[in-house]
């Protein structure tokens, strides 16, 4: 197929409106229009059944009928980027934020990055954890904690929201969903901690100053420092109980001492 | 800041945050090895917690009540108490099996 013909192919799947790409032509006697419009429906419907699988709780937030109306929606402006289907969705978050339709459930598009961040956490790269004993060993080498910089499990993520994302997504998961959302409240601002084990990722929501630290690491500032702008910006909050979380979900997986390689 | 009072205080938060993980070890230890087992054949459809997104074998959901091969956590010890109607012994299975009339 010429370069033209595979653009304008690829600019007619998109969207059912567009008339089929001039140039197409079949082997046996049939309409290549009405051969080109079932293509382009298994092709649309397979990535909204695609996005259906990555973003569930977004799904039955909105319902079945309003969901197919923003993939379709989405599927014209973001078409897949790779063949890898998991992938598919990375800008749905984003798309929602910007889609007039949906800003009557402010939540949706948090919703859609947090169910985005569990499938990543899902496919993230296996790591092993420091055990208790090389934790401990730190603590005689104290006078280096300060400038120590922590690398994270790959799979461990925070999606911070002003909504009650975290409770929300454990509300769906239960068997009666009617009677767990009746617990939450869903303006309650949350950072949900995306952590991996035993390949099930767990979502927990976590108090907003530890999700700060966790971050400040994540983005390899050292100890000491992300240890002064916790306390600075939360003094009443505890520095042991913050990464206590990480190591209850042992998520540390190297500590960079100075002058260590 | 004072760099020698937070190195202090960094070492004082890293050792109480490993003494209190030390104590809960134990407890999560247990928790996690005898208070779940994965369980087949008993869930509702769409309500399986393995969930890996789109394109994966586990692919979000499971696409029917008790299917035999979409699994769900359940106390340890009930799985196999528990009734699916898809199931050759009448009940919730350790491993995955092929649904009755599937």
């Amino acid at each position: 197929m010429s370069d033209g013909l595979i653009a304008s192919m690829a600019q007619a799947l998109r969207d059912p409106a567009q008339p089929c790409p001039a140039g197409l032509r079949e082997s046996c006697p049939a309409d290549p229009a009405q051969r080109f419009a079932i293509y382009r429906n298994n092709v649309q419907s397979s990535l909204i059944d695609a996005l259906a699988d990555t973003f569930p709780v977004c799904r039955a937030l909105v319902g079945a009928d309003f969901f197919i109306g923003l993939a379709r929606a989405h599927l014209q402006a973001c078409p897949p980027r790779s063949p890898v289907l998991m992938e598919y969705g990375a800008e749905f978050a984003d798309f929602i934020a910007g889609y007039p339709p949906a800003a009557s459930l402010p939540y949706l598009a948090d919703m859609a990055r947090l169910e985005r961040a569990y499938v990543m956490s899902a496919h993230a790269a296996d790591s092993v954890p420091l055990t208790s004993r090389q934790l401990q060993d730190l603590l005689s080498r104290a006078d280096l904690l300060h400038d120590a910089r922590f690398q994270l499990d790959p799979a461990l993520a925070l999606v911070r929201s002003d909504y009650a994302v975290a409770s929300l997504w454990g509300a769906h998961q239960e068997d009666d969903v009617t009677a767990a959302l009746a617990g939450v409240r869903p303006g309650q601002p949350e950072t949900a901690l995306l952590v991996r084990s035993d390949l099930v990722v767990a979502i927990t929501a976590v108090p907003q100053s530890s999700g700060e630290l966790i971050q400040h690491l994540i983005d390899g500032a050292s100890l000491g420092s992300a240890a002064s702008i916790f306390q600075a910006r939360h003094p009443d909050f505890d520095l042991a109980s913050a990464l206590g979380l990480l190591i209850a979900y042992q998520s540390i997986i190297h500590v960079q001492l100075p002058g260590a390689n | 800041m004072n760099k020698s009072l937070t190195t202090a205080s960094l070492a004082l938060a890293l050792g109480t945050a490993l003494s209190l993980a030390a104590v809960n070890a134990h407890a999560d230890d247990m928790a996690k090895s005898a208070a779940k087992e994965k369980c087949f054949g008993i869930s509702m459809k769409a309500k399986n917690d393995c969930k890996a997104g789109a394109g994966t074998t586990c692919a979000g959901t499971s696409h029917a009540d008790y299917q035999g091969n979409a699994w769900k956590n359940v106390p340890a010890g009930t799985c196999e108490k528990t009734a699916s109607p898809t199931s050759p012994t009448g009940f919730g299975q350790l491993k995955e099996f092929n649904a009755k009339g599937a």
